[in-house]
């Protein structure tokens, strides 16, 4: 391309001379004047040069081809702006708030192949939970075990995307290093006041039993605990996400079965019916503690989500007493959040299924309590891949007709 | 004319009542087929047992006022080391010892804190068991009744009013005072008090042998510490600082003492019940801190 531009730099230059000589009258005073020129031309092309990659530095994004190419093609202000973006967007990517860039407001300006990317990251880390009805308490089984204070009721969720994995340290460590505590905007206003309570051991912002905003080596990929709910919900704004409703988490462990005309038949536990103490870490596991999220595989429901049950208790976005009987309500704290699933330290397996809840305070922050995060399918732009499965589909049926007809 | 008439001979039951059975705990001499002792109302199967094992079970109290969670720590406890083969293994002594332990465990996986134990002695649980220490090549007879706190409360105000309580305080080895940390965080002082009393009784039994202090171990649990996280971290300054009359007095009387904190309940909602008050409902079950304070004693004993 380079050799292109110099020899064409290099007739036109001795084209421009020889007017000039003609012009002039004197050959001395044409070159002098075609040189002055050049040098002005020259400068220019350099400086626009050093602009460029100025602003590359800047993005630290030298090394990828496909910056450079639609550097080349657009114009220096919107190659600028575009840079930016995509660095942006690749920076999310790798901060796992790959759902932030499938919103259908963001995901047009980002380049197929980094919405690809965010793609697949949707679809190794989260499963797909069906829309559909889902009892929530007590009526599930029939099951003489729960409390009494927790009624049945048939609710109709929509579908949605949830995390495979409880949220980890390490994960949770990105939003600390990236300011989550500073960032206002990311918690609710009612616990701003509260911030600075937030702290870990060492009195730095980050969960509980934290030190130095860092946590424990040997635990990066062990769930998150000593964080409040709105600790949750504020890491989940940053994530893209949200925290899981009350029946959105009961549908994703139980799997309904829709029957017609009959109350939908769901599972007791994610992996079946039975309990099975080799499936989940409760107390009679007798770790004592908490494990790496990926574990007990064995386990898992049937959309792939692993350790509903176990490890820790997981926050949801309800409000604990919601589904609650009228016949034997409780007098609970206003700010009492859901919390479902059970922990390492849960005794009763009864109180480790799908169907039974518990609750905390909001701003409670215990060693047994995590989380994991969720999104509406509406929420996002619709599976490229599942659009390209669907079409060939669709082409095949118009032939059928066309053979009928 | 006289009839003549069959008398069956009773002799045989004039020779059950004369050979006593000695209660295990009050030592009343009772007949060989009463259930309840008709001084103290323990049961006299706890006699029965040391009777033909041969062997003489210790005694291990645990004491605190009325809804401080004596029931649910011992039942938690027996539960706990009968379902787990951990540092201490524990085997019930006859059917009965179960009993405290079922109605526990039934009340807690339903979300409920079992029933207040009545006042009268007898309709009290008592447990026997055999408790069994990993570094310990012997395994040990345990006796743990389940008191009402008002008993012993009635008990350390008029000495006597209950002979069991006198009785078993005044003979056991080792003893868990349970102190209410949910009262005591609300303030009141009457967890303090209770627990003054208690250690002032013990003491002075103890020192009517010897002047110096007492060598009874003795652990202090703060239970329902779960609503309180930093009792956790460090019992004996929370004695310390929450309690500090509770605290002199155990340093000052006894040698062999340890501070704890327990928890059962991972959170508490309550609940209106007509003409009874406000209960409190367990709204899952964590044992925390619960095997600790008994593997403590049962090693100084």
């Amino acid at each position: 391309m380079n050799r292109y531009v110099v020899g064409g730099a290099g007739v036109a230059s001795v084209v421009v001379l020889m007017s000039l000589t003609w012009l002039f009258g004197s050959f001395s005073w044409a070159l002098a004047t075609t040189v002055l020129m050049a040098a002005i031309g020259g400068g220019y092309y350099a400086y626009r040069q050093f602009q460029i990659k100025f602003a590359d530095h800047l993005n630290a994004d030298q090394s990828n081809p496909e910056t450079s190419t639609s550097r080349t093609s657009a114009s220096p202000t919107n190659t600028s702006n575009a840079n930016d973006s995509q660095s942006l967007a690749r920076k999310m990517l790798d901060q796992g708030r790959y759902t932030l860039l499938l919103r259908p407001q963001i995901a047009e300006s980002i380049p197929p192949k980094l919405l690809q990317r965010a793609q697949t990251m949707l679809d190794d880390e989260m499963t797909l939970v069906p829309g559909g009805e889902t009892i929530v308490g007590k009526g599930a089984n029939d099951s003489p075990d729960l409390p009494d204070h927790l009624d049945g009721r048939i609710v109709q969720v929509e579908g949605f995307y949830l995390d495979r994995y409880q949220v980890t340290n390490e994960q949770y460590h990105r939003f600390v290093e990236n300011g989550g505590y500073e960032q206002i905007s990311l918690w609710d206003p009612e616990i701003v006041p509260a911030l600075l309570d937030f702290v870990d051991l060492t009195g730095e912002p980050g969960p509980r039993f934290w030190k130095n905003s860092k946590y424990l080596s040997g635990q990066a990929k062990h769930p998150v605990v000593g964080v409040c709910w709105y600790e949750a919900a504020a890491y989940a704004r940053w994530v893209g996400k949200r925290l899981p409703t009350d029946p959105e988490w009961v549908k994703s462990g139980s799997w309904p079965v829709p029957l017609p005309g009959a109350r939908p038949i769901q599972r007791k536990f994610p992996w079946g019916e039975a309990f099975d103490q080799n499936k989940c870490n409760l107390w009679g596991s007798g770790h004592g503690a908490t494990l790496p999220v990926d574990k007990y595989d064995d386990g898992m429901s049937v959309g792939g989500a692993n350790q509903l049950i176990g490890n820790v208790w997981e926050w949801t976005s309800s409000r604990f007493g919601a589904w609650q009987s009228n016949s034997s309500p409780l007098v609970l704290d206003a700010s009492m959040r859901s919390i479902r699933g059970g922990a390492f330290d849960t005794y009763f397996e009864t109180q480790a299924t799908c169907d039974f809840q518990s609750g905390d305070k909001a701003i409670a922050r215990k060693r047994n309590v995590g989380f994991r995060c969720a999104i509406g399918i509406c929420d996002l732009i619709p599976d490229q891949s599942m659009q390209a499965e669907d079409f060939p589909a669709q082409v095949e049926t118009h032939e059928l007709a066309e053979v009928a007809q | 004319m006289t009839k003549r008439v069959l008398v069956a001979m009773d002799s045989y039951r004039l020779a059950e009542c004369a050979v006593p059975l000695a209660c295990y705990i009050c030592g009343v001499d009772n007949n060989y087929n009463t259930e309840l002792c008709r001084h103290c109302a323990a049961p006299l199967a706890l006699s029965h047992q040391a009777r033909t094992q041969g062997v003489r079970p210790q005694m291990v109290a645990v004491l605190g006022t009325a809804a401080a969670g004596k029931t649910v720590y011992l039942g938690m406890l027996l539960d706990m080391l009968t379902r787990q083969n951990s540092r201490v293994q524990v085997l019930a002594r006859g059917a009965f010892s179960i009993t405290l332990q079922q109605r526990t465990m039934m009340a807690l996986s339903t979300c409920r804190f079992p029933e207040k134990t009545p006042n009268e002695p007898d309709r009290w649980n008592w447990v026997h068991c055999q408790a069994k220490v990993n570094s310990k090549k012997n395994a040990m007879e345990l006796i743990m009744p389940d008191m009402a706190g008002e008993a012993i409360l009635e008990e350390i105000d008029h000495p006597n009013a209950y002979p069991a309580i006198h009785s078993f305080l005044e003979k056991c080895s080792a003893v868990i005072l349970l102190a209410d940390t949910d009262r005591i965080e609300r303030g009141g002082a009457e967890q303090n008090y209770f627990l003054m009393k208690l250690i002032t009784y013990l003491s002075e039994q103890d020192n009517r042998q010897n002047r110096g202090k007492s060598t009874r171990p003795v652990a202090i649990v703060f239970s329902k510490a779960d609503r309180c996280e930093p009792c956790f971290d460090n019992p004996e300054l929370y004695a310390r600082e929450k309690t500090p009359n509770l605290w002199q007095q155990v340093q000052q009387r006894f040698t062999n003492y340890g501070f704890f904190a327990s928890g059962v309940a991972g959170s508490v909602g309550f609940r209106e019940e007509p003409g009874e008050g406000t209960s409190a409902v367990p709204l899952r079950i964590e044992p925390r801190g619960i095997v600790e304070p008994f593997e403590w004693l049962v090693r100084k004993v």
